[in-house]
């Protein structure tokens, strides 16, 4: 049976990293748009959740935000355009960072559910 | 024994002691759980907002980006100008017909649902209070050498009035949840409301650095039930003392036997000191006197036990020679012999043998200067001092 509320929170964490590269490559500000908020969502999903590493991905999710927030200001004033890219490829690895922990909380619920 | 001794411990180390502090700390944590939702309704209908007049208006530059953004939040905050941007006249119309739109859906989403729960859970949700507890336990976790009292009554209350006084610090645990206003108001520093029965209670409330308990509940069988989960955990009858209370004396024996240092009968003692009053009739001077000091409720005059053990150079020297008197102020009023005979104001030719216990009568800090004088007088301290 399939997890819903899983499929949604992933989806958004999954969605924050591909939009995010998205704008690394087609430096579009319609996709910078919708990479913060996307990012900022799965901020959000993150609040609350009770796992075993919860603290770490909402620690990391908040880099991510912390780094597209000056990148859309910068990106939007056109004054440091290249280091708007630039922050937005940290936040690109925080949300890689994010994937790799989401996919080890997937292999510790597996073992647990054997234990059970 | 030793393996016994091993066995038990292992057994009651997996218990893992109550956190309280986390309890409260999850609460917190609760409050953004449930801003979950909202928020994310606002971030979603913003994003939504400013790409669609993006895209309507095709434009993408920076102004144009913050006024769109500008004009999604006037929006759906209900304060509601004309369009937060200038438009071409050749998108007024779509830009008017995207507006209505989007104010009939984002509205209800995001003002009614997104903003209001917000503002709803952080008015319902007691921070205030959260953060006064989490505040109590963090300051719990740090007490040392603190009293644990199980029960809130009279007898409790008594208790903890004088050592308040003291400046000792205690934590009380008390089953009954409806109490727990009456603590507030007593002024009770710290307080659990849970089972003191409990091993993960005891281990939270900090019963590894305890010096004591205190079980004063109104029926013997919780008593007895918190009196052997104590003992359990701190077997050490000398470095972790335990008081309760009894109804009848064969409770009370039981109790002891169960590892109670000492059990008091509130029955008995209240009768036994009637039949005092009846035999001595009361002074206005001596008449609770030495209740006043046994019972600690005088902080210029306190009472000690001493043992003269065979390590002791004191052994065998007459009173009037140890010069006790002369050099920490306080008296010796009586003596205890080995075999349980006691010598009441003992004269300066009374001889000091091994196995007596002297009782000391002073001010707090003569009493202070008399434990450090009968520690210089043991042998090996000196021998110690002579080889440093």
């Amino acid at each position: 049976m399939i997890n819903w509320g899983k499929v949604w929170s992933d989806f958004f964490i999954f969605l924050a990293l591909t939009s995010n590269v998205g704008f690394i490559f087609s430096h579009d500000p319609y996709q910078l748009v919708i990479a913060i908020g996307v990012n900022l969502l799965a901020t959000v999903l993150k609040f609350g959740a009770k796992k075993i590493l919860a603290a770490e991905l909402l620690a990391t999710a908040l880099v991510a935000d912390l780094h597209l927030i000056p990148a859309t200001i910068l990106y939007f004033m056109e004054t440091h355009v290249p280091l708007a890219i630039g922050l937005a490829i940290g936040a690109a690895v925080a949300n890689v960072i994010s994937i790799v922990m989401l996919v080890i909380e997937i292999i510790f619920e597996y073992q647990k559910e054997e234990e059970l | 024994m030793k393996n016994n001794n091993r066995k038990k411990q292992k057994h009651y180390g997996d218990v893992r002691p109550k956190n309280y502090r986390a309890i409260y700390e999850e609460k917190f944590y609760d409050i953004l759980f449930q801003l979950r939702y909202p928020l994310m309704t606002v971030i979603f209908f913003t994003t939504i907002g400013v790409l669609a007049l993006m895209i309507i208006n095709g434009k993408s530059d920076g102004t144009s980006v913050l006024n769109y953004f500008f004009h999604t939040v006037i929006t759906f905050s209900t304060v509601g100008y004309t369009e937060g941007y200038d438009v071409d006249p050749q998108h007024l119309m779509m830009n008017r017909f995207f507006a209505t739109i989007f104010i009939i859906i984002s509205i209800p989403f995001v003002y009614m649902y997104g903003l209001v729960t917000t503002v709803n859970v952080f008015i319902n949700s007691n921070i205030a209070e959260i953060y006064n507890y989490w505040r109590m336990y963090k300051a719990m976790e740090q007490l040392r050498g603190h009293y644990i009292i199980c029960r809130f009554n009279g007898i409790t209350r008594e208790l903890m009035k004088n050592l308040k006084r003291r400046g000792i610090k205690f934590v009380l645990v008390e089953p009954d949840p409806s109490l727990e206003q009456e603590i507030k108001d007593f002024g009770v520093d710290f307080y659990v409301i849970d089972e003191p029965h409990k091993r993960s209670v005891l281990l939270g409330v900090g019963i590894e650095h305890a010096k004591g308990l205190v079980t004063a509940f109104e029926d013997n069988t919780q008593d007895l039930s918190v009196i052997v989960t104590a003992r359990l955990i701190r077997p050490d009858k000398e470095h972790f003392m335990v008081f309760a209370t009894a109804t009848t004396e064969g409770a009370a024996e039981k109790m002891k036997l169960l590892g109670a240092n000492e059990v008091i009968v509130p029955d008995v003692s209240v009768g036994r000191r009637m039949t005092s009053f009846i035999l001595h009739p009361p002074s206005p001077v001596l008449s609770g006197f030495l209740e006043k000091i046994a019972y600690g409720e005088r902080t210029d005059i306190d009472i000690m036990e001493i043992r003269i053990d065979s390590n002791s150079d004191l052994v065998g020297k007459k009173l009037k020679d140890i010069r006790m008197r002369q050099e920490t102020g306080a008296t010796i009023v009586a003596i205890i012999r080995a075999d349980g005979k006691m010598k009441i104001a003992p004269s300066g030719e009374t001889e000091i043998k091994e196995g007596d216990s002297l009782i000391v009568l002073g001010h707090p800090k003569a009493l202070k200067r008399v434990e450090e004088f009968f520690e210089s007088h043991q042998i090996e301290n000196e021998e110690e001092v002579a080889r440093t």
